[in-house]
């Protein structure tokens, strides 16, 4: 009865390649998780740089993030998997995963720099000052004033940016990482059954896909419709 | 090569998001619903998962249009992809024309045609030109992705290059970097110019 849809869909090669795509799931859950705490620390360190007075500071910062905004990612991947064991400082050539890895974390900073600044921007500038008035370093400031509310401010955009983050990791399938996309490339060159690969794949990118918007929902109600 | 899949995926792209847009704008709910869900399933998977649908699945349905050769199948792909962003900033710029204007349009006598052309989309258009410019950049970086299957455009030609140099492999790829930046920026730009301009535009209240 269900003959014509195995034409189409043969689920026992899925259910037989299942641990394959297991393994590609939870490594790109890795790879984003590692990408995204990069991200967040370069976001958050040139999204500062960028607001600094000192022009050598903000111009290196806004030069990055032009940088990076207008060149591919799978160039900017390139250039860091095959560039960074040229560079003196490394004596061991970078692995793939670190090299992906590194080259996602680089590239969704720059954009989310931009969404963290927006952040710290819509803090008042009474913060601020009822901050400096009780005494606060610049550090503590930061740390325990402006950033916890910039945070909360752009949250959803943030997660936003976390999903675009998930969907280009497929793209460091090309330099040999395995993961989710990679485990559909694996089908394919196995079986060549592009069907069970591809939209197994897509269904799986899918289901992440709506856990985040979840979250987002759920962290925008919790927010109290976020002003940001 | 680049910029000519761009040339012709910005076009294709633009109208069909324009159009998915309009709908889900005017369409009543099943029309909407259905294609929230074309959005939704389209933005929840990487393009590179649209491409390789597009490119390997269609031609296993067996229907002989869907045969595609390397080049369709990257335009189709990158146009849908296009798609789904320009629908959503064609919905939010209509939606963001106050109902008034709609309202009195109606009230002179126009039909729901009318009052789209001549007194919706004017306004919405002046709101939907900045985010465009950065739909475009995405599009042309999304370009580089389409040398997986085999199209020689910019990233392709940098790999060949690598393929007869290989020991110059870093300044390829520089180079294809700084190549990619030269017909971006100017985009970024002039978004950001855009911007400036449409930016401040007040609606009627």
């Amino acid at each position: 009865m269900f003959d014509w849809i195995l034409d189409y869909y043969n689920w026992r090669v899925t259910i037989q390649f299942a641990p394959e795509f297991a393994r590609g799931i939870t490594a790109t859950m890795w790879i984003s998780l590692l990408s995204l705490v990069l991200a967040l620390i370069i976001g958050t360190g040139t999204a500062i740089m960028r607001m600094s007075a000192n022009p050598l500071l903000w111009r290196m910062a806004a030069g990055y993030v032009q940088a990076i905004r207008s060149t591919p990612l799978l160039i900017q991947i390139y250039v860091i998997y095959f560039s960074i064991p040229a560079l003196p400082l490394l004596d061991r050539r970078l692995d793939e995963f670190e090299g992906g890895i590194i080259a996602l974390g680089l590239n969704a900073g720059a954009y989310m720099s931009e969404i963290i600044r927006a952040g710290i921007e819509s803090i008042t500038k009474g913060q601020v000052e009822g901050a400096q008035s009780v005494g606060m370093t610049y550090l503590q400031r930061m740390r325990y004033v402006v950033l916890p509310q910039a945070f909360a401010n752009v949250l959803p955009p943030l997660l936003g940016q976390t999903a675009v983050l998930i969907k280009d990791s497929s793209l460091v399938s090309f330099i040999g990482v395995f993961e989710l996309f990679g485990a559909g490339l694996t089908v394919l060159s196995e079986r060549l059954m592009p069907n069970e690969a591809f939209m197994t794949v897509a269904v799986c990118y899918l289901v992440i896909y709506g856990i985040m918007l979840q979250v987002s929902n759920y962290a925008q109600r919790r927010l109290g419709g976020a002003r940001a | 090569m680049t910029i000519q899949i761009s040339f012709i995926t910005i076009v294709c792209g633009s109208i069909l998001g324009c159009v998915v847009g309009m709908l889900r704008t005017v369409g009543g709910r099943p029309v909407s619903m259905t294609l929230g869900i074309y959005i939704h399933a389209l933005r929840g998977t990487p393009f590179l998962v649209h491409l390789y649908v597009v490119y390997f699945v269609l031609p296993s349905t067996g229907v002989a249009w869907l045969q595609l050769e390397a080049f369709p199948a990257a335009v189709i792909a990158l146009s849908l992809y296009t798609s789904t962003y320009v629908a959503e900033i064609v919905r939010a710029a209509i939606q963001a024309v106050p109902g008034g204007q709609s309202e009195a349009a109606r009230s002179t006598g126009m039909t729901g045609l009318q009052t789209m052309w001549h007194v919706v989309l004017p306004q919405a258009v002046k709101l939907m030109i900045p985010p465009m410019g950065g739909i475009y950049v995405i599009i042309i970086k999304g370009t580089s992705i389409v040398s997986v299957i085999g199209i020689a455009e910019l990233v392709r030609a940098g790999e060949h290059a690598t393929q007869r140099h290989p020991r110059e492999l870093m300044v390829i790829y520089g180079m294809t970097a700084l190549l990619y930046f030269a017909y971006c920026y100017p985009v970024l730009r002039l978004a950001r110019w855009a911007e400036t301009k449409f930016g401040s535009v007040r609606l009627p209240s």
